[in-house]
């Protein structure tokens, strides 16, 4: 027996969230090189090497992953299970019944808000349960809680 | 009488409160005896001792606790009140564990476990209560999940053995024993003072005419039998007495000579146990057993059932537990070629990189028997890591084993598992083998089937959570 792929792929805007995400704390980086290079610019090989690391770094993270998690991040929703995938270099498929659902729990960090993005995490009563759908465009989120928690019996029993 | 009123804990906690309050104020006190003998005022002393004793004797008359029809309540704190509230029908286990001195004052701490993970200072414990009282109020506690039978009544499951024994001296309980008091005496200050006292001198003295070799392996020699003493008494001491017996739907662990400790379970509970046998253990035919239950952490001493016992008996209980001995001690289906390569290649890599370093540095000659054991002990770890691999999966169990320094066989209920996860990593997907994790609500929360052949990893989970297989994106 196989699972299809889900269907659904995170907002368009996703690469460019997380392409930011990642550019802030390798920007600092660099901003802090090119002070240690203005400050001491003695030793030219190691500044070259740090500063071909972090281009490097910047091309990988800002470049190349957001793309790579874009292509591999999916999710779907039927009447009775939610399910994921997600990850770039390692990738794991997710699947909970939403019978066992305890929480939907909607959150925007201050990118996500800027983008008008949203995440979606869907709690069992297992911490290794939990069922992450990131990055969603806000509108799309909203129906995708609603639609949970319509389906859900949230409540009803310990789900446990 | 335990109606809705607030009752205190028992009385002769004002004779343990101001003790463990002394040791605990260590510092505070040697402070006062220091401005005592400074001052040349004793009265110093005294009123530091008066605070101390007074603070000790203020807990016993704050702490109050009482049990409604919905919830137990814990009121707390001397200078900041505390109330904790924990509601009757969260309640998944009540252990008990009752310290010398309390033992001596015949008393005993009462701890209620729910679902929640409760950080240390959120833990609900009645510190102390009459060990009179404890089978009344556990029959109080849990009577709202079921129904309670009268006390030891049951049946027997196991009872601890002299023979267990024989697994205790290999443990490194008794190293990490002697590693914990040499750090004490060195923080205490005590190995500076020995530096350059006769008795150091005359030491390293006797050592020198000795030879150091031999002084060594005889150093090494007394630290050895130190530790597997140390080990065989801790063990005795902990587990001697140990008896575990089940009463309708509640089991119950009891054990510990000195320090006495008990933990009533409500079977109801019980997702399954974990057979653990760590190399040690295992080459002398031994096995333990941790309960996975909802409501009780996972590892540690909160989910002991059986400390290393012959691995017949463990297997034996817990197929008693879980009435299903195909999931305890069945043949399992392995994960396959692939699985396989993967354990060699990793344990081979050691052995791998150091040979290219010893070829490209040179090297004396006595590293390369060295590296020859290493790779012979990797060697044998692949092989029993890959035998080790392999599941067992129907509509009520799901059984993974794995590991080999510290081999586990985890029997999963099956109704218990509320999602399944897929996981690959880039290696992982090269190879075509997927690890399937299962998350529970109870245990360690995620059972491992590691490195499952890819397009059986659904099929798996799929065998024990029928909805895997119902819903839009299932194909056969």
């Amino acid at each position: 027996m196989q699972l299809i792929e889900p269907a659904n792929p995170p907002s368009r805007k996703a690469p460019l969230v997380w392409a930011s995400g990642a550019a802030i704390p390798w920007l600092m980086l660099a901003v802090g090189q090119l002070v240690w290079f203005i400050v001491s610019p003695r030793l030219p090989w190691l500044h070259a090497t740090a500063a071909v690391a972090t281009a490097l770094g910047i091309v990988l993270f800002v470049g190349v992953v957001p793309m790579w998690r874009y292509r591999v991040h999916r999710w779907d929703i039927d009447t009775k299970a939610v399910y994921t995938r997600t990850g770039w270099l390692v990738q794991e498929r997710r699947i909970a019944p939403i019978s066992r659902v305890q929480t939907v729990d909607t959150e925007r960090g201050p990118l996500d808000q800027l983008f008008g993005l949203a995440n979606v995490t869907v709690t069992t009563a297992s911490s290794a349960g939990a069922v992450r759908i990131v990055a969603l465009d806000f509108d799309v989120a909203e129906r995708v809680v609603a639609q949970l928690t319509d389906i859900a019996a949230l409540g009803a029993e310990d789900a446990t | 009488m335990t109606g809705e009123v607030w009752q205190r804990l028992s009385p002769r906690m004002l004779l343990v409160h101001p003790v463990h309050e002394v040791l605990r104020q260590i510092p505070l006190l040697i402070g006062s005896v220091v401005l005592g003998s400074a001052t040349g005022n004793p009265l110093w002393t005294l009123f530091g001792l008066g605070l101390v004793v007074g603070y000790g004797v203020a807990r016993w008359f704050t702490t109050a606790y009482r049990i409604d029809a919905e919830e137990v309540r814990l009121r707390t704190g001397v200078l900041q009140r505390k109330v904790l509230s924990v509601p009757r029908n969260r309640i998944r286990s009540v252990s008990t564990d009752a310290r010398l001195l309390h033992r001596l004052l015949g008393l005993t701490v009462l701890r209620l476990s729910t679902g929640q993970e409760a950080r240390r200072d959120a833990a609900f414990a009645l510190d102390a209560v009459e060990a009179g009282q404890v089978p009344r109020l556990r029959a109080i506690l849990m009577a709202d999940s079921l129904a309670i039978e009268q006390e030891a009544s049951g049946q027997e499951l196991a009872r601890w053995q002299p023979s267990w024994l024989r697994y205790s001296p290999l443990s490194f309980t008794g190293l990490a024993m002697i590693a914990a008091a040499v750090g004490l005496l060195y923080q205490a200050g005590a190995v500076a003072a020995l530096q350059d006292s006769r008795l150091a001198r005359s030491g390293v003295e006797a050592a020198e005419r000795f030879g150091v070799a031999a002084s060594l392996i005889v150093a090494a020699a007394v630290v050895l039998v130190a530790s597997v003493v140390l080990s065989v008494l801790r063990s005795l001491v902990t587990y001697g007495n140990l008896v575990l017996r089940r009463d309708a739907e509640l089991l119950h662990l009891e054990h510990g000579l000195l320090r006495l400790r008990e933990h009533t379970y409500d079977m109801r509970r019980l997702r399954g146990g974990t057979l653990r046998e760590p190399l040690l253990v295992r080459l002398f035919g031994g096995a333990r057993l941790d309960a996975v239950m909802t409501g009780v952490a996972g590892a540690g001493e909160a989910s002991l059932l059986l400390p290393p016992c012959p691995r017949a008996t463990a297997e034996s209980v817990l197929s008693g537990l879980i009435a299903k001995p195909d999931a305890v001690s069945g043949p399992l289906r392995a994960h396959g070629p692939a699985a396989t390569r993967r354990r060699w290649t990793r344990a081979l890599t050691l052995p791998a990189v150091l040979l290219i370093v010893m070829a490209a540095v040179p090297t004396p000659i006595w590293v390369w028997p060295v590296w020859a054991v290493l790779t012979v002990c990797c060697v044998l770890l692949a092989v029993d890591r890959s035998r080790a691999l392999g599941h067992r999966v129907d509509a009520q169990w799901l059984v993974a084993r794995s590991g080999s320094l510290d081999r586990r066989r985890d029997c999963i209920a099956a109704a218990g598992i509320i999602g399944w996860t897929v996981r690959q990593t880039l290696l992982q997907r090269r190879a075509g083998v997927a690890t399937l994790i299962a998350a529970t609500a109870a245990g360690v929360k995620r059972y491992r089937v590691i490195d499952v052949p890819a397009e059986l990893a659904w099929t798996i989970a799929a065998g024990a959570s029928p909805w895997v297989a119902d819903n839009a994106w299932a194909r056969a």
